[in-house]
């Protein structure tokens, strides 16, 4: 993966010429064309931001900038929808540039995320680029990813989320941060990815077969989350973003600076967020509040041509309130919630308070990174990460122990990694690396509760190797992986006296997976993907034992589960026809044997708290099939059209039955209407979305509590603008969510039990780069 | 100093990684004091004459693992008992008294009783310093004439103790959460 910014400036030539030019004659003068079609780009704006002095691109994409002194300059090219191009030049003579801007991605902006046309994969990558991200700063990571055909939230309540792409989600897929495997409690269904978004200027959707690169459980899809490299520019930069939100009173700042000195290049980033009891359009959801206080620092140093190293740090640290009336002691309370209007335990009166039930988080992740080119075309990079992961889970209990919490778990994991990368003749490249790593699992005891997954130490030792060629309109991949996993546990008995139980388990896991990409004319690509992997069950499959208050069920773990195998097609076609069509499209199919999941079964056992139903992991043959599609119509200069819909199925064949926390299918539309330029404002946009989700009717009635929601229909709006100080750019939005103010149910909800979603949301961002 | 020692040591573990060494094990877990829990029931009835009953539910595991043992009882016709519960974590060691815990904390918790025997009534015995009723101490009369069916007592933690019918015993919107809920045989002959 490259990221954009390298992209701009490897595509980005500076040609000088001389000139006899002194004093303040010196002319800047050049050409803004569009990546894909080469095409020019008119109405760009061009801002040399020392001397505010502003230029626009001609019919032919053509911009002059005259009179202008010898010295350093910082020149910022804008158009509308675009992601603002900041270049830093050192001017001593008159000077050309030719600035190619990826206009494809922005066509779609945030209203369909579109692909990087990346030729350098066969998987079907899609990304979230930094104006969304800088126009989403109220959402989650998993919230904001919703966004993308293909993507869907399994949530517990809006705070805690977690992606499920292509119908798969927790174990199934991998989140990468800044290129390290996410390792915390992701195999909870209501544990969100202990992540900041805002650190990020890129996030990626990788819905392949299979990503042998990195260590992970993944069956296909892989998550992204990567700042840029810090870009060569000696002052100090930074961005301010803020927004506030009407529907829990929330606010969020996060700041950014970086500097590239002569000796060091660095950045932090930090992000605050806080917000209270959110609303459904009928009453506040007490105890929904949620805050959060993360910081990253990035420091990059070139030690010689061929040789650079970087540090990353990044703290997340979150509270997160859950439901009150979501609280329930077994199947009797929960079949009188199903029967209420509104949730036991409503207040008329909005609050911040965090109580319990509620969630603390906090994951620091530290990784060192060294490069060395071997001549070149060749390199080798080193990497090492340490992830701390801290857990409180807190319950409503008696004589004051809601303090304490029900579950409290640390994960400690190092992670070792050498890779070599080389590029060949005739477009070959070949990746290879080797990765190590020890996860330790620990159940701190200050609980005094019976643990709900035991303490374990995990060795994993991967090699991989990708072969890839390139030609003018063929692009080939092949590759394989190999994992050996090494698994200690120490378990508490069920049984009476508790005692201590060990397992050790090991597994081996074979994955392989193949592409081909074809590009007939330069805006067509066609794309076929293969891939076998497997995956090792995870240890809430295999160990966990006892009651699941938040589910109302007795879930049995099975020591004897193995892998699931999963093979996986994709295939997918994308381009644009004329200047007005653009589309992306892609089918996939998956079949998964020994698919692990949590069976119902014809047995209910007696506590004191009641009867409740027991769950067992079993395994199946599972098959998931479906299609994402995404197009944009370009209606008039101004004027887009957007729609997105995915469909996607799932079935269990040995039992013939739907598999469940299936997507419903949706359709989301949009019109977009732009303004380049009115007055000092630019990139005036207002845009008007829908967004349609069907019922899942695919589901029987003893597969849930309840049957799945009927469906709904959400309107929104957005009105963003921008305008250029001499030194700082300003960029305002205003979006609302669920302008209607309808009162719905997600089936991908689990809070959907006992309440409605959010009524209408009204957003005010502001974003400041200077 | 510290610093490089911490950094020699977690070099040396992935030495030790590389190895896979044997040694590296999980430490043995800490067994949780499950002091929470709540193991045994008992409903002690009195008469004003005759014979003691109780009824006890016992499940010293906790929930899942082995099934709990549940006894229910004979209650003579046209009786008034006076019903007393208990409630134990037989975990811990000394055994716990959880009803001490319910009674300090009486304004969040409330008893219900429901039964299907015609004429078995049970009323409050107790309240807590609002006037509510517990649920601890009780007063039970049985029918005249003889049959048989179930009563289930369940434990409510932060009921809504002020809505309609809660404080005379119906369940319907006390709300809160379900911290016992057992169910006994009981013949009245």
């Amino acid at each position: 993966m490259y990221n954009k910014h390298t992209l701009l400036f490897a595509l980005f030539f500076l040609l000088p010429f001389f000139s006899m030019a002194q004093d303040c004659t010196v002319t800047i003068s050049g050409q803004i064309t569009d990546l894909s079609t080469e095409e020019p780009i008119s109405y760009a704006t061009i801002f040399l931001k020392e001397v505010s002095k502003g230029a626009i691109s001609d019919s032919s994409g053509f911009f002059l900038l005259s009179d202008i002194c010898p010295g350093n300059y910082h020149l910022d090219i804008s158009h509308i929808g675009c992601e603002t191009t900041e270049l830093y030049l050192e001017i001593s003579q008159d000077t050309s540039l030719i600035v190619r801007m990826d206009h494809n991605a922005q066509l779609l902006d945030e209203v369909i995320v579109s692909g990087a046309h990346s030729k350098t994969s066969s998987q079907e990558v899609q990304a979230l680029n930094e104006k969304s991200i800088s126009e989403n700063t109220d959402q989650n990571l998993a919230n904001m990813l919703d966004n993308i055909s293909g993507v869907s939230t399994l949530r517990n309540g809006n705070g805690i989320s977690k992606p499920i792409i292509h119908g798969l989600y927790g174990n199934r897929i991998t989140i990468l941060n800044n290129g390290i495997t996410q390792n915390g409690q992701q195999w909870g269904i209501d544990h969100s990815p202990e992540i900041d978004p805002l650190v990020a200027n890129k996030i990626t959707v990788i819905k392949g077969v299979g990503v042998l690169e990195y260590q992970g459980n993944s069956l296909g899809s892989v998550i992204l989350v990567e700042p840029n490299k810090i870009e060569n520019e000696p002052h100090i930069h930074g961005k301010a973003r803020y927004f506030f939100e009407s529907n829990g009173l929330g606010n969020g700042l996060n700041l950014q600076f970086q500097q590239h000195n002569k000796k060091i290049a660095w950045r932090a980033v930090g992000t605050l967020k806080k917000s209270g009891d959110k609303r459904s359009p009928d009453y506040f959801l007490r105890n929904t509040g949620s805050a959060e206080a993360n910081i990253a620092l990035q420091l990059e140093k070139q030690f010689s041509e061929s040789w650079n190293s970087d540090i990353y740090f990044s703290s997340f640290n979150t509270r997160l309130g859950i439901l009150r009336g979501s609280h329930i002691g077994n199947l009797t309370d929960l079949e009188e919630a199903l029967n209420q209007d509104q949730p036991f335990f409503t207040e008329p009166d909005f609050a911040y308070a965090i109580e319990a039930p509620s969630q603390q988080v906090n994951h620091q992740l530290l990784k060192v990174h060294t490069q060395y080119f071997i001549g070149s075309n060749q390199w080798i990079d080193f990497s090492y990460a340490g992830q701390l992961d801290l857990r409180k889970e807190y319950d409503v209990r008696r004589s004051g122990r809601s303090d304490e919490p029900a579950l409290s778990l640390k994960q400690f994991s190092n992670f070792l990694e050498a890779k070599y990368q080389g590029d060949f003749r005739f477009g070959l490249k070949v990746k290879t690396g080797i990765q190590l790593s020890r996860i330790a699992n620990t159940n701190i005891p200050e609980t005094g509760v019976l643990p709900l997954i035991p303490d374990y130490i995990n060795y994993k030792t991967g090699v991989f190797g990708i072969l890839s060629k390139k030609s003018e309109k063929l692009f080939f991949e092949l590759g394989g992986r190999f994992d050996y996993q090494d698994r200690r546990i120490a378990a508490i008995s069920i049984s009476l006296p508790r005692e201590i139980v060990r397992y050790n388990t090991k597994f081996q896991n074979l994955s392989t997976s193949g592409g081909i990409v074809y590009n007939p004319i330069p805006t067509i690509k066609l794309a076929a993907n293969i891939g076998l992997a497997s995956r090792n069950p995870e240890i809430n499959e295999l160990y966990s034992n006892g009651l699941h208050q938040g589910v109302s069920g007795i879930e049995e773990g099975n020591p004897d589960l193995f892998q699931e195998k999963s093979f996986k097609t994709t295939f997918s076609f994308e381009g644009r026809f004329g200047k007005k069509l653009f589309f992306e499209s892609l089918v996939y199919y998956q079949s998964i044997s020994d698919y692990i999941f949590l069976a119902p079964q014809d047995e209910f056992r007696l506590t004191i708290r009641g009867a409740f139903p027991v769950f067992k992991y079993e395994q199946t043959d599972a098959q998931i099939y479906g299609l994402d599609l995404s197009t944009t119509f370009q209606v008039s200069d101004k004027l887009q059209a957007a729609l997105k819909y995915s469909y996607i199925k799932g079935l269990d064949q040995t039992n013939n039955i739907p598999l469940i926390f299936m997507p419903p299918g949706n359709i989301f539309t949009a019109l977009n209407y732009q303004i380049p330029k009115v007055d000092n404002i630019q990139n005036l946009e207002f845009q008007i979305n829908n967004k349609w989700v069907f019922e899942q009717g695919n589901l029987l009635p003893f597969q849930d509590y309840s049957p799945a929601p009927p469906a709904y229909n959400l309107l929104g709006a957005k009105i963003s603008a921008e305008k250029q100080f001499s030194k700082t750019r300003l960029n305002i939005y205003l979006k609302v969510d669920n302008i209607l103010n309808v009162s719905y149910r997600d089936y991908l909800n689990r809070q959907r039990y006992f309440a409605d979603d959010l009524g209408v949301n009204f957003i005010l961002g502001i974003n400041m780069q200077f | 100093m510290r610093q490089i020692n911490r950094s020699f040591i977690s070099a040396l573990l992935f030495v030790c990684l590389l190895s896979s060494c044997k040694e590296d094990i999980p430490k043995d877990p800490v067994i949780p004091n499950e002091e929470e829990l709540i193991t045994t029931l008992y409903l002690n009835l009195m008469p004003g004459t005759g014979q003691l009953v109780t009824l006890s539910f016992e499940d010293l595991d906790g929930a899942g693992g082995a099934a709990p043992i549940i006894k229910g009882g004979t209650l003579a016709p046209n009786t008034t008992y006076e019903g007393i519960l208990t409630l134990f974590n037989e975990l811990e060691d000394p055994v716990g008294d959880i009803s001490v815990e319910i009674e300090d904390e009486a304004l969040d918790h409330q008893f219900f009783f429901q039964t299907d025997i015609p004429g078995l009534d049970v009323s409050y015995n107790d309240q807590d310093s609002e006037g509510n009723p517990i649920g601890l101490r009780t007063i039970i009369s049985t029918p005249d004439s003889g049959s048989s069916g179930t009563l289930t007592i369940t434990l409510r933690h932060e009921p809504d103790k002020d809505a309609t019918g809660v404080s005379e015993g119906d369940i319907s919107n006390a709300g809160g959460e379900t911290d016992i809920q057992v169910t006994f045989e009981i013949d009245v002959q």
